[in-house]
């Protein structure tokens, strides 16, 4: 599954010439070879050197700050989206919604890496939702269906319909 | 469209409502229109108005690039949830109707001269959608069995006859002769109808009208397209 996303990320960074993937270990982590350089293991590792090979250092943060959220999150991916169990899911949607309350993006009020990466690890998530969850974690909506659509990050997977219902209010205001 | 008063609380209730699912006013990317309904604020939302604060925050990030950003400023009644009325016009009866977005808030009795130039021009622009509405006619493929008097009837007189009805809306597909029984032919015939113009017992009234060949028509198979 991490292949065919860090493929969607060459096409999304514009990077012409794919690279070659191999899994290690039987969490199927990404290794990226490459001939001068020490292998490079891990997603976001990998995507982060993918961003800089693509001459895009504006996914990576522009401040110090933006950078370090961005990390943040790439590291969020990895260690508690991938593989999370189903009792996870209930608190990382939760976190994720009070979080993106007052954000449009992951980080700073630009698309950057953290947002490509955070949308393919939740996607089989939110296809999963029933339309009371989706309703309940508004702000993850919201920022999901903005990604889906955002230009070159769908790619390899399907889209997720996002239909606002006003039976099912958020509780919010 | 539009989102009333924006300087009102209640107009600013249904920008927030408006865009708790959507990151911009029209589309997923910053545009004009986002720059627009920004215009028309006098100035931050309330922090209970999280996702217009949201937007708003992100919005003024981008005011060096305001003039770049895509898409064409048009007036503020053009923007916003389908079905909210122009509140900036003068109350009506249409208040019990929606109650889910408050829509005459506290300002209903003004009628300053900008509102009613909003107005105008979301009349007018609504009448111009109006007019080009073709493009969501509901139709229908309706199937139909002519069944002729006998087997002697000349079936191809008449599929000639039944095609010779003519209806604004109507438009004769394919046909085929389907047998019945002792050497009877029934006409199976296909059309495309447009549901506000035709209607099925209109057509099988102006096929038996041809009583010579025709002794009746049932409606073999209808789907909505």
């Amino acid at each position: 599954m991490a292949l065919r996303e860090l493929s969607s990320l060459e096409k999304f960074l514009g990077l012409k010439k794919p690279n070659k993937y191999s899994t290690q270990g039987d969490r199927k982590v990404p290794v990226l070879q490459s001939n001068s350089a020490p292998s490079l293991v891990g997603l976001g590792t990998i995507a982060t050197h993918l961003a800089q090979e693509a001459k895009r250092p504006d996914l990576l943060g522009a401040s110090a700050e933006e950078r370090a959220v961005i990390q943040q999150w790439l590291e969020y991916r990895v260690a508690r989206l991938d593989g999370c169990a189903k009792e996870d899911i209930k608190t990382i949607l939760k976190d994720l919604n009070a979080y993106l309350e007052d954000k449009v993006y992951l980080a700073g009020n630009h698309i950057s890496l953290a947002d490509p990466l955070m949308y393919y690890g939740l996607h089989h998530i939110i296809t999963d939702l029933a339309v009371q969850e989706k309703e309940k974690y508004l702000n993850v909506t919201r920022w999901f269906d903005h990604m889906q659509h955002y230009p070159g990050v769908r790619h390899h997977l399907p889209p997720v319909v996002v239909l606002r219902n006003r039976v099912y209010t958020s509780g919010h205001h | 469209m539009g989102f009333g008063d924006l300087k009102s609380p209640a107009g600013l209730k249904v920008l927030n409502d408006f865009l708790a699912d959507k990151s911009y006013i029209e589309g997923y990317v910053p545009s004009q229109a986002d720059i627009a309904v920004f215009d028309a604020l006098s100035g931050a939302p309330s922090a209970d108005l999280c996702h217009a604060l949201r937007w708003y925050n992100h919005i003024k990030s981008y005011q060096k690039e305001k003039g770049s950003l895509p898409g064409v400023k048009k007036a503020l009644g053009q923007y916003g949830p389908a079905g909210v009325e122009d509140t900036t016009s003068a109350g009506g009866d249409a208040a019990d109707d929606d109650d889910d977005i408050d829509l005459f808030g506290s300002d209903e009795e003004e009628e300053s001269e900008e509102a009613i130039r909003i107005k105008e021009e979301r009349l007018a622009a609504y009448n111009a959608k109006k007019s080009k509405k073709p493009a969501l006619i509901a139709k229908s493929s309706i199937l139909l069995d002519v069944k002729p008097w006998d087997d002697e009837t000349d079936m191809a007189k008449m599929e000639e006859c039944v095609r010779t009805v003519e209806l604004d809306g109507l438009v004769w597909g394919q046909s085929k002769l389907v047998p019945v029984g002792y050497g009877i032919k029934k006409l199976q015939i296909a059309c495309v109808v447009e549901d506000d113009k035709v209607g099925t017992d209109q057509l099988e009234e102006l096929i038996t009208a041809f009583e010579d060949y025709v002794q009746s028509v049932d409606v073999a198979a209808f789907n909505k397209i």
